[in-house]
């Protein structure tokens, strides 16, 4: 397919029969919208160019900078749109939770502003939250900024309402589905589709999914935080459940590893909402026993590449690796309590006499500020990663390690030894004990 | 009236077995009156240890600074000065009052860091007894070497106070503050510690950030360091680092009902559900068109990261540009770690008591509880604190004292419409009677007496030290300021 601008790429994603073998419902079809498949990797993409393509003309004219309340998707795409168009990106965030996506935006350019974390000493007289502040300059001062304003703004809905909506029921052979699932964050997906599906019929049940209280989600608002969404409508929604980040995981683990979708923890979530929701109406089908089949309809929202960081914190197990050779969590009390330590007077006296490679495991900063004459910096990490290769010495090179208080010196020496290095010690104490000692250290 | 939306404080086992005592409440308020403070000295001591086994799990050193200004209990401080070397206590002072309070209760000047907005007057005290001075500026760095040479004193230990941190990659747009050099002018105030290199010893620098996030505190962190290795480089010998506080409390014991309480009260303010706040008061959230704008401007009463552990969890950071642990980094670059705990260490040390006037019960079935005490004696409202008071029965008997909680809004004994104890709707165990007391935990950290005054020439509340011998002794008391270490039997170490 021939496209003159990226831009012509977004929309008319495809809809994915969900194996029924994965799932487990018998009379119902589940298909997976794929909004991950937009071109900036998400179903913001729609909303984003939907919200800014009618100003950006103007606001290139006038110098404006994009801004918006966003810490995901929507700045993501709105900062590669920006950069089309050679307009500066700003994202304002208080939920910049998952440092992949801070990391990408910086990439593509975008500048990003944290909310400071609530006062611990708090100030009756300030009544006004940051983000309501941060809104009500945006809106006083338009001459400045193009506010896309995605929480309130009507266009993210219509975006849905004349796209996926539509591109759902064409799909279906112009049928709309009994059940539409989706996930709450703005509002403008669920409540822009529900408009189109009902439109063309009435009967479409709408489950709306917010994260558990508490709980974090990406993109998804909690039970309560949806009630601060302009654009919420708790009328669009046949029903409102919440779902948990650990129900979000399993569910994107079922799309990643059965279902070859490649979709994050949002898309995750609703997958999981929508077979938990439909589960009872399977049973109801099946009771009925005229051979009614039902469909349904889930949105995947972005892809699950960002959200490394996401799973390693909430499900470390699930990125395990196998164990490595020569680790110190190996090591055995008893090896530990074989290490020959050495007090900071007859540490001086050996270094003045055999000359022993001084090995300091303390960060860099801190070895620039102050170390021991002659000693060689090698951060306790890089070390770490050094001996599960092998022995960075010959076997019979004196060494003598130190670190802040004669802990990790202590492992390291032990581990050394384990290796088969035969005159390794460690200082008791660490650099502190040396420097309580008057020993002298230099700084380069 | 539906189900009761208790938040029930956290009581630890002392405030527990002290509220427990209705026997030893009742004649207290019958001889000192309603209000009545009291402080448990034995439990600050207790917590000082929380603070302790952090900095021991992280192999670090350096002080334990009480922020003085959450209490002005005398009974606290002197227990304080009390603790054993290992203990490593002292005292930030931010007043000229409150250092004189700290010297008196047998702080010595090692233990003491003066802070704040200074004076003339604190300052020459400050200077004269050799305290830590905590400089605010360059110009009362220069004030403070003036009046070393005017009289000719020894050299007085600075820590200055920076501000105005940055971090790589994103801005975050930190609260401005009133206080402390901005870390990029730290050069200027370098500059003045080596001119005055005779007037004024610099021990390392100190931050104070109101804030509970706590990458905002690791960039700030991160900062001093680099603020210190410029003075390492300049040839000075910093040891410290001063995080201040911030630690904050866990007020309640049970999460589920915060939960509960602030989407019930989201329900309330949307019109959903029958009002649970005072002529719908939204603790700074409002309905517009369905939708809730602003933001709840409450204490976030349910905090299981506070405390002891909150440090624990600032020190387990990564630093944000040199990528290491914060603790690792403090440890290897062999800087003591002072803290300043106020609240956090006021934890559980206190409960203020007031007793009930009138129970009434208006035509809309609004039940308005009077209290002989008012907003100011205990500032729940001033601080957004979300919390039910314990009701201490007095006479036994009278309707409703094996009935079902009841909610009621608490009035205080000012002519003065604003004054509600709590616009929230609290629940009480049973009907309240006059005579009963109400008794409001954990009111240690800066809801017992630093707003209290003579309004309407209504008493302030008069403050006593309770302690009991060994765990399961009877509860004694004296007037705090008769308070002085030796009446407890119990030992720190």
């Amino acid at each position: 397919m021939r496209y003159e601008h990226i831009t012509d790429a977004i929309g008319d994603t495809p809809l994915v029969r969900v194996d029924p073998e994965v799932h487990g419902l018998r009379h119902i079809d589940l298909y997976a919208k794929l909004e991950m498949l937009n071109p900036f990797g998400s179903v913001k993409d729609r909303a984003a160019w939907r919200m800014a393509q009618p100003h950006l003309a103007d606001a290139a004219r006038h110098g404006r900078t994009v801004v918006e309340l966003s810490s995901g998707n929507t700045a993501k795409a709105l900062a590669v749109i920006a950069g089309m168009h050679g307009l500066p990106f700003r994202s304002v965030t208080n939920r910049m939770k998952v440092p992949e996506i801070k990391d990408l935006l910086l990439l593509l350019g975008a500048e990003i502003e944290e909310l400071p974390g609530q006062a611990e000493c708090l100030d009756p007289t300030a009544t006004e939250d940051p983000l309501t502040r941060i809104h009500r300059m945006l809106t006083e001062d338009d001459g400045r900024y193009l506010h896309t304003d995605q929480y309130y703004n009507p266009a993210n809905a219509e975006a849905h309402a004349s796209g996926t909506g539509p591109e759902i029921i064409k799909d279906l052979g112009g049928t709309a589905p009994d059940w539409f699932v989706a996930c709450v964050g703005t509002a403008g997906s669920s409540t822009g589709t529900a408009r189109a599906l009902r439109a063309h019929d009435p009967a479409t049940r709408v489950v709306g999914l917010v994260a558990r209280k508490g709980d974090f989600v990406p993109g998804i608002r909690d039970t309560d935080e949806v009630h601060e969404v302009g654009l919420f409508d708790p009328e669009t929604y046949d029903t409102l459940e919440s779902v948990s980040a650990d129900e979000a995981i399993d569910g994107m683990l079922t799309l990643v590893r059965r279902c070859g979708i490649l979709g994050g923890p949002t898309g995750g979530a609703a997958y999981f909402g929508a077979v938990r929701h439909l589960r009872e109406r399977d049973a109801e089908l099946a009771a009925a026993g005229d051979g009614r089949r039902g469909t349904a309809v889930f949105i995947v929202c972005d892809r699950v590449e960002s959200y490394m960081s996401y799973v390693r914190q909430r499900r470390p197990e699930l990125l395990r690796r196998p164990p490595r050779p020569n680790s110190p969590a190996t090591l055995t009390p008893r090896e530990l309590a074989a290490v020959h330590v050495i007090g900071v007077e007859e540490a001086r006296a050996w270094i003045a006499t055999e000359r022993p490679v001084v090995v300091d495991l303390r960060g860099t900063f801190a070895f620039a500020a102050l170390h021991i004459e002659g000693s060689v910096n090698i951060v306790d990490e890089l070390f770490e990663e050094l001996l599960h290769g092998g022995l960075p010495f010959g076997r019979s090179q004196p060494v003598l390690l130190v670190c802040p208080v004669g802990e990790q010196s202590v492992t390291y020496a032990a581990l050394l030894t384990r290796m088969g290095h035969r005159n390794v010690r460690s200082l008791a104490g660490g650099v502190i004990a040396w420097r309580d000692a008057g020993a002298p250290m230099v700084r380069d | 009236m539906s189900e009761p939306l208790h938040l029930a404080p956290r009581l630890e086992p002392r405030l527990a077995a002290l509220l427990d005592s209705p026997a030893f409440l009742h004649p207290l308020v019958t001889a000192l009156g309603s209000p009545l403070n009291l402080v448990l000295p034995d439990q600050i001591a207790d917590n000082v240890r929380g603070f302790r086994d952090v900095y021991a799990r992280h192999r670090l050193t350096g002080r334990v600074l009480f922020a003085h200004k959450a209490n002005r209990s005398s009974a606290l401080v002197r227990r304080l000065a009390a603790t054993g070397p290992d203990a490593a206590v002292g005292i930030d002072v931010a007043s000229l009052g409150e250092l004189r309070h700290a010297l008196g209760a047998g702080l010595t000047p090692d233990r003491i860091v003066a802070t704040g907005p200074k004076d003339p007057d604190y300052l020459w005290l400050a200077a004269r007894t050799g305290v830590t001075v905590a400089v605010d500026s360059p110009a009362e760095l220069t004030a403070l070497a003036a009046l070393v040479e005017r009289f000719g004193l020894p050299r007085v230990p600075v820590l200055p106070r920076l501000s105005g941190f940055t971090a790589p990659g994103t801005r975050v747009l930190t609260r401005r503050s009133r206080f402390g050099t901005p870390a990029d002018d730290a050069g200027t105030l370098l500059d003045l510690v080596e001119k005055h290199r005779d007037g004024v010893e610099f021990t390392g620098v100190s931050y104070h950030l109101d804030t509970m996030a706590l990458a905002e505190k690791a960039a700030a962190l991160e900062g001093c360091l680099r603020v210190l290795d410029e003075a390492r480089r300049r040839g000075l010998r910093p040891r410290a680092v001063d995080v201040g506080g911030g630690f904050g409390v866990d007020y309640l014991a049970d999460g589920a009902q915060w939960e509960r309480y602030t989407t019930e009260l989201t329900r309330a303010l949307l019109g959903r559900r029958a009002p649970l706040t005072w002529e719908g008061h939204g603790y700074g959230l409002r309905a517009e068109n369905g939708t809730l704008r602003g933001s709840l401007g409450v204490y976030p009463a349910h905090r299981p990261v506070s405390g002891a552990r909150y440090l624990d969890e600032l020190l387990a950071q990564t630093a944000p540009s040199l990528g290491r642990p914060l603790a690792t980094l403090l440890l290897e670059n062999l800087y003591d770690l002072h803290t300043e705990p106020g609240r956090a260490l006021t934890d559980q040390c206190g409960l203020t008591l007031a007793r009930v006037l009138e129970v009434r019960v208006t035509e809309a079935g609004e039940r308005l509880v009077r209290l002989a005490a008012n907003a100011r004696d205990i500032g729940l409202e001033d601080h957004g604190l979300l919390l039910d008071p314990v009701l201490v029965p007095g006479a036994p008997g009278g309707p409703g004292r094996d009935g079902p909680p009841v909610g009621a809004y608490l009035l205080g004994n000012l002519c003065l419409e604003s004054d509600l104890i709590s616009r929230r709707l609290v629940f009480l165990e049973h009907e309240p009677h006059p005579g009963d007391l109400l008794a409001f935990a954990n009111t240690a950290g800066y809801f017992m007496d630093f707003t209290a005054d003579h309004a309407l020439h209504q008493p302030i509340a008069r403050k006593v030290a309770v302690y009991r011998d060994g765990d399961g002794g009877a509860w004694n008391w004296c007037l705090d300021e008769q308070y002085w270490p030796h009446l407890t039997a119990g030992d720190d170490e």
